[in-house]
C-alpha cells in the first residue's frame, strides 16, 4: 500500500471518487485487511473531527459604517460648488497679488523710459538733475525743511556739480517742489536719496505733480484688476463654500439618521 | 434569506444588506478561524477582519459559492494573524482569569446541557483535537477545517484556498493521517465509536 491509496481511501470516503474507481477499490478493500484498516482509521479521524462542536461567535461582527470607511453619498451640485469656491478663491489671490505688484514694477521700469527722451539722461557731460537739489535747502518755506536735513547736510557734496547746465525749466520745477514734497511725511519719511531723485525725475521738471515714492500717479491710480472683480471674486468664493458646506451637512445628516 | 439579493445590494454599497450576510455567516466564519487560530480572541478579531475585507472586495465576487468565496477572506484574514504571530509572542490557548491565570476548563467551551463529567469530557477532547489541528501545517489544517469540520466540498475548498483540486486530495489525506496518528496519543478520550485501531505503517 503506497500514498496513492490513502488518497484514493480519502477521496472514496468523501464520496468524490469516481465510480470506477469506487468500484475497483471497493472490491480491494474486501481482499485487502491493511487497505480496509487504514480506511477505517481515516473514517475515525474524520468522524472524530466532525465531533467538533461548533461555537457561537462570541459577539456580532456586524459592519458599522466607520469600520469600512463608508462615506455619505454627496448631491452632485457639491463638486460644482467646491470647484466654484477654489477657483473664485485662486482668482481672487491673483488679483489682489497682481494689484498689489504691477505698479511697483511700472515704477521701478519708469525712470529708464523717461531717460530716453533726453531729458532725463545724466551723464558727466549734463549733470542736470544735481543742481536742482543743491538749491532746494534755500527755497523759503520748505515745510519738509526738518525732514529733509540730510539733503542739506549732503548739499555740499551736489554742490560742486555744475550748475550752469540748469534750464529755465529746471527752476520751475524746483518752484514746484516745496509743494509736491509737503505730501512726502505723511506717507512715508524721505531720504537724501529719496529727495534727490524726485527733484531729478523730468516729471517734476515739466512741473507735474508727482508721488513721493516715485510711482507717477497714473501708475499708482491704474490697477490691472478692478477692485469690482476683486469683490465679485471674494463673493463667489464665500458662497460656493458656504453653499457647498450646507450641501454637505445635509447629505450627511440625511445618510446618518438612514444608517443609523 | 435571498442571498443573491443581499450580495447584490452589498455590492451598490448597501451596508445593511452585507450585515444580514455577516449575521447568517458569522458563526461558521468565526469557527473556521478559531480552528485554524486555535485562540479566541485572535479568531474573533480574524473574522471581523475577515468580514471588513469582504465588504470592502466584494464586487470582486463574480458569483459561485458565496460561502467558498467568503472562506477564503477568512483563510487569508488567518494567514495574516499567523503571519503576525511568528513576528509577536504568541499567546496561550486557554483565555486568562480575572487574576491573570490560565484557566483549566475554560468557560468559553462550556455546554449548559452538559452535565460536568460530561464537560470535562468535551472540553478534554476539545483540546486534544485542537491540539492535534494546530501540530499540522498550515496548509494541511486549512484544508481538513474546511473540509472535516466545516463539510465544504472539494470544489468550495479548492475555491476558498486558491489551490488544484488535486492538491487538495492530496492534504486532506496526508492531514487525516498525520490526525489519525496524533489522535491515538489521545484514545481514551475518543468516544466509542471513534476508537482508533492499532497504529499500522504505511
Amino acid at each position: 500500500m503506497n500514498f496513492r491509496d490513502v488518497e484514493l481511501l480519502s477521496t472514496y470516503l468523501d464520496g468524490q471518487l469516481n465510480p470506477s474507481d469506487s468500484t475497483r477499490l471497493e472490491s480491494r478493500l474486501k481482499t485487502d485487511l491493511e487497505l480496509a484498516a487504514v480506511m477505517d482509521d481515516l473514517r475515525a479521524a474524520r468522524g472524530t473531527l466532525r465531533q467538533l462542536p461548533s461555537r457561537r461567535a462570541p459577539r456580532n461582527f456586524t459592519l458599522t459604517a466607520k469600520m469600512v470607511g463608508l462615506k455619505p453619498p454627496l448631491p452632485r451640485a457639491y463638486p460644482i460648488f467646491r470647484f466654484a469656491s477654489v477657483f473664485a478663491a485662486l482668482l481672487f489671490f491673483l488679483s489682489y497679488a497682481t494689484n498689489l505688484v504691477a505698479p511697483r514694477l511700472s515704477a521701478t521700469s519708469a525712470p529708464y523710459g523717461y531717460g530716453v527722451g533726453g531729458g532725463g539722461g545724466c551723464s558727466e557731460e549734463e549733470p542736470c538733475e544735481a543742481a536742482p537739489a543743491l538749491e532746494m535747502p534755500a527755497a523759503p518755506q520748505e515745510p519738509f525743511a526738518a525732514t529733509e536735513a540730510p539733503v542739506a547736510t549732503e548739499a555740499p557734496l551736489l554742490a560742486e556739480a555744475p550748475a550752469t547746465t540748469e534750464t529755465p525749466m529746471a527752476t520751475a520745477a524746483l518752484a514746484m517742489a516745496p509743494t509736491q514734497m509737503a505730501i512726502a511725511p505723511t506717507e512715508m519719511p524721505l531720504t537724501a536719496e529719496d529727495s534727490a531723485r524726485v527733484v531729478e525725475t523730468p516729471s517734476a521738471k515739466n512741473g507735474e505733480p508727482e508721488s513721493t515714492n516715485g510711482i507717477p500717479p497714473e501708475v499708482q491710480n491704474e490697477v490691472p484688476v478692478s477692485y469690482i472683480w476683486l469683490i465679485g471674486f471674494a463673493v463667489v468664493a464665500v458662497l460656493s463654500a458656504l453653499v457647498a458646506y450646507l450641501l454637505r451637512l445635509s447629505a450627511i445628516r440625511k445618510w446618518r439618521r438612514r444608517v443609523g | 434569506m435571498n442571498e443573491p439579493a443581499l450580495i447584490q445590494d452589498a455590492q451598490h454599497g448597501d451596508l445593511d444588506a452585507f450585515n444580514t450576510l455577516v449575521l447568517h455567516y458569522q458563526d461558521m466564519v468565526f469557527n473556521v478561524a478559531l480552528r485554524i487560530l486555535g485562540d479566541d480572541e485572535l479568531a474573533a478579531d480574524a473574522a471581523q477582519e475577515a468580514f471588513i475585507s469582504a465588504f470592502r472586495s466584494i464586487n470582486s465576487f463574480r458569483g459561485g459559492s458565496f460561502k467558498a468565496w467568503l472562506m477564503r477572506t477568512v483563510t487569508n484574514a488567518c494567514y495574516d494573524e499567523l503571519r503576525r504571530q511568528k513576528r509577536r509572542p504568541t499567546t496561550p490557548l486557554e483565555p486568562d482569569t480575572n487574576d491573570g491565570e490560565e484557566m483549566d476548563s475554560p468557560r468559553w467551551l462550556a455546554d449548559p446541557n452538559m452535565s460536568p463529567e460530561q464537560e470535562a469530557e468535551a472540553n478534554e477532547l476539545e483540546h486534544a483535537i485542537q491540539h492535534c489541528l494546530e501540530n499540522l501545517p498550515t496548509d494541511f489544517r486549512v484544508v481538513v477545517v474546511m473540509a472535516d469540520i466545516q463539510g465544504l466540498d472539494y470544489s468550495e475548498v479548492a475555491t476558498a484556498t486558491r489551490v488544484p483540486l488535486g492538491t487538495i486530495k492530496s492534504r486532506l489525506a496526508r492531514a487525516r493521517l498525520r490526525l489519525r496518528e496524533c489522535l491515538q496519543g489521545f484514545e481514551e478520550l475518543l468516544p466509542a465509536s471513534f476508537r482508533l485501531g492499532e497504529r499500522r505503517s504505511v
